[in-house]
């Protein structure tokens, strides 16, 4: 079974990306929250981090589809799967990304 | 009805709006003292113009393309690459912040083989706009900047090929565009509006609510339910004696038309008045909108004068702004301007709405219905960000979105009437709507708009 992660929280409004057990994982802190998503947009595979986020969501900078990053839910018509979300708990400015879970 | 009066001229027993106002503490702006009704015409409107495919294609064709269309606000496309899709009938626009912070709107197509670039009403961000089937790329300011294996294309250049622009405009922090670049500019196009919002600060302020509706009924007579306060007694009242609104309509050239009607004063046919604490008390505690005792009105001053200059502390303190300088009139009363062919803005204190509606391309009897609640803000600061839009289908009540407050369960009596309308046009053996002359007006402005298209 795949072990948590844990990682300090990050600045608000910043994004981070990291390796655990072969996901790559992109971290998001924004309008208050932290998120975790896998890096991988579900249209073509490309990377998500260099994408926008805006109102809890984050648009592929390939071909723009939007995941929301609470559920990993798709917007728009290219794709129709969901990216993989984490569920996150804080404890203090520690970060557990609950890959076990997922 | 008198016998001496030519059609149109009759108005409700008696004060009008105007006369009302005049009355308040404050002063109302110098536009809402205007008068200006046309008697239109008292034919009736074939329900045709609604259920017909055939005019509604011909709308599609002769009409949308060439009239001015709310697409966003501004702050939909706040940064450079932020982008916003309208679609209307089959045509779709993305609306875009270039590098440069300039507004851009294009055809929603790729000039290699006409993908749309963007999903149906979707926003987001890209540095280009990259098409999904073969890899097309555009700058943001449209040029067609890369296509993949251009060996195969000696025929195709930036000149001939960049994606095609289409008029955009901005008022009021609204982000306007317009397929025909032959188009008369929207100032043109806007008539008296910039003019009446003088006193209104539209611009500085940002959408809170926006919820998406499908209706079941044509896109005119969806408008039409909103355009007339007749309907409030037995839509909105329970058909209860003296609840019509006193209320003043009028038409301007050649894409405006307004209703305004007070909050709080007197029916002038009430045989025996309230008094001003009456007043006082019934707006105090319509709909749970004030917890704790009524104020009392001092001797000599109105309802309407108290209850605004609560309404206005009430507001500055939610939104750390100073609203001292907005009248009665501008505060509590619910003042609804239209904009051919789709666009109503309540730029009023208490009402903030503004509506889009959109035909279903696919049945004359379906419509969409954006509805947004737009607030004040600093206007030094930036606007937080619109909401993603709420959509709810046809038997979707407003009451699930939070946001609209008591207004959801008035909007869900409106749609009531709009099923019902759409089968009625279909059985009723007369053949068209029969108007109120004064009342109705708007309705027939709207129909005769649409005609001056239609037979051009």
């Amino acid at each position: 079974m795949a072990e948590d992660l844990e990682m300090a929280t990050l600045a608000p409004e910043t994004k981070g990306v990291v390796i655990h057990e072969g996901i790559c994982i992109l971290v998001c802190h924004t309008g208050g929250e932290h998120f975790a998503i896998e890096n991988r947009c579900t249209h073509q595979d490309t990377a998500l981090h260099e994408g926008r986020v805006r109102n809890g969501f984050i648009s592929c900078p390939l071909h723009g589809v939007r995941f929301e990053l609470k559920t990993g839910e798709p917007r728009g018509d290219l794709t129709r799967i969901p990216v993989r979300t984490f569920p996150v708990e804080i404890e203090g400015d520690r970060l557990r990304i609950r890959v076990s879970e997922s | 009805m008198s016998e001496t009066m030519k059609p149109g001229e009759a108005r409700a027993p008696g004060h009008t709006y105007q006369e009302a106002i005049v009355k308040d503490s404050s002063p109302p702006p110098a536009a809402f003292l205007d008068y200006s009704y046309e008697f239109l015409g008292d034919q009736d409107i074939p329900y045709s113009h609604y259920t017909s495919r055939e005019y509604a294609e011909r709308e599609m064709e002769k009409m949308w393309p060439h009239v001015w269309q709310m697409a966003c606000r501004e702050e939909h496309i706040a940064e450079p690459g932020d982008y916003q899709v309208y679609d209307i009938g089959h045509l779709s626009a993305i609306v875009t912040r270039t590098e440069s912070m300039q507004i851009k709107a294009y055809v929603n197509a790729c000039m290699h083989r006409g993908t749309a670039l963007k999903s149906p009403g979707d926003n987001g961000y890209c540095q280009t706009f990259r098409c999904p089937f073969h890899g097309w790329i555009y700058s943001l300011e449209g040029e067609l900047l890369e296509v993949p294996e251009d060996w195969d294309f000696p025929h195709v250049t930036a000149e001939t090929h960049s994606l095609r622009e289409i008029l955009v405009d901005t008022w009021a922090g609204f982000v306007f565009v317009n397929f025909d670049r032959e188009a008369e500019p929207l100032q043109d196009f806007l008539g008296v509006l910039p003019e009446h919002f003088r006193d209104f600060d539209i611009a500085d302020r940002h959408i809170e609510t926006h919820v998406c509706k499908r209706l079941p009924v044509n896109w005119k007579a969806a408008e039409e339910a909103f355009m007339e306060a007749y309907h409030v007694k037995e839509t909105h009242a329970g058909g209860r004696e003296f609840s019509e609104p006193v209320t003043t309509y009028d038409v301007y050239p050649k894409n405006v038309n307004r209703f305004i009607h007070t909050v709080g004063s007197v029916n002038p046919r009430m045989p025996v008045p309230p008094t001003e604490q009456e007043l006082m008390n019934a707006m105090w505690g319509k709909r749970g909108a004030n917890e704790g005792d009524c104020p009392e009105v001092p001797d000599g001053a109105t309802a309407r004068d108290v209850y605004a200059d609560i309404v206005k502390k009430k507001l500055s303190e939610q939104y750390g702004l100073d609203f001292s300088h907005y009248s009665t009139a501008q505060t509590l009363d619910s003042i609804e301007y239209f904009l051919f062919p789709n666009f109503f803005i309540f730029p009023g204190l208490s009402l903030p709405m503004a509506y889009r509606f959109r035909p279903d391309p696919n049945d004359p009897d379906y419509s969409y219905f954006d509805l947004y609640f737009l607030r004040p803000h600093d206007p030094a600061s930036r606007p937080p960000p619109p909401p993603e839009p709420m959509m709810l289908d046809v038997k979707d009540s407003y009451t699930l979105a939070e946001g609209l407050g008591f207004l959801g369960a008035v909007y869900d009596q409106d749609t009531d009437n709009m099923a019902a309308q759409t089968r009625g046009f279909k059985t009723c053996a007369k053949g068209g709507q029969t108007l109120g002359n004064y009342q109705e007006v708007r309705v027939r402005h709207l129909h005769q708009r649409v005609a001056d298209y239609l037979e051009n």
